[in-house]
């Protein structure tokens, strides 16, 4: 089971990279939402099955559908937007940067003494629905407002402007 | 080695993630570009929820912090995303120095 994993966190991290590095904006919403459904693997594959499904539903569908959506709106050309941001010369420089990073993590961890991270306690049964709907009552409150909020602020974004007389 | 179990990779993974959507957000002038750096790094952080909890046998209370954090994640692309159109009509790009002209 430990080898999914491990196959998942280097394919999220392969798409990760690929989609801040893309130089098609389209290719990148594509790659985002791959990296997603390879978290939303790794939350199943531990047990976190009911955040593995609105993983995959929200942050690998409805994101996506919402980048897509705006990609659409715009009619830049390619060669414009690559003239303009230079993102293939500004983005460059960062598998240096994470294979150093990288190097430095493992020489720390390695350097340092009882640094593996195991888990300590085993899964203590919870039940999801039991901790959402009666523990965490204030999160969904602070959900629906943020909902809410989100909905306000696109309507304002949106709203045709005033005619004046 | 012990030191090379999954749940120290999905740390170091993590870790790297972050650094890679910071970077995005700090090098990029595209609108798009900097919410794909964002969600990267919240992506990182809705893993190291779900490590915490697993770690310490708490997994259904980490799944509920970790659907509060997507339904924030959701918003904040939807918002971005609203703001990044509004851009392109006004200016017919979506290049983030059009930002510091705005008036009122």
């Amino acid at each position: 089971m430990q080898i999914i994993i491990y196959i998942s966190l280097a394919f999220m991290l392969i798409f990760c990279i690929m989609a801040i590095m893309s130089r098609s904006i389209l290719k990148s919403a594509v790659f985002l939402a791959l990296a997603s459904a390879m978290l939303g693997v790794i939350m199943f594959v531990i047990g976190a099955v009911w955040a593995a499904v609105i993983e995959v539903s929200a942050c690998s569908g409805l994101v996506t559908v919402i980048f897509i959506s705006s990609i659409s709106l715009s009619k830049m050309k390619k060669e414009d937007i690559e003239k303009r941001y230079e993102d293939k010369k500004r983005m460059a420089y960062l598998p240096f940067i994470l294979i150093i990073s990288g190097i430095a993590f493992i020489s720390a961890a390695i350097l340092s003494r009882d640094f593996a991270l195991t888990s300590i306690a085993q899964n203590a049964g919870e039940d999801f629905r039991e901790i959402f709907w009666n523990t965490r009552q204030a999160d969904i409150l602070g959900q629906i407002i943020t909902i809410l909020a989100g909905g306000i602020a696109v309507f304002v974004l949106f709203r045709d402007e005033r005619v004046t007389r | 080695m012990e030191i090379f179990n999954f749940e120290t990779c999905m740390l170091f993974i993590g870790f790297l993630m972050i650094i890679a959507g910071c970077y995005c957000m700090i090098r990029t002038y595209h609108m798009l570009k900097i919410i794909i750096g964002v969600e990267v790094a919240m992506k990182a952080v809705t893993m190291f929820l779900i490590l915490a909890g697993y770690v310490n046998g708490h997994i259904g209370l980490s799944q509920a912090y970790v659907i509060t954090a997507i339904v924030i994640e959701v918003i904040v692309a939807v918002v971005f995303a609203g703001v990044t159109i509004g851009l392109y009509k006004k200016y017919g790009n979506m290049d983030i120095r059009n930002l510091t002209q705005l008036k009122g």
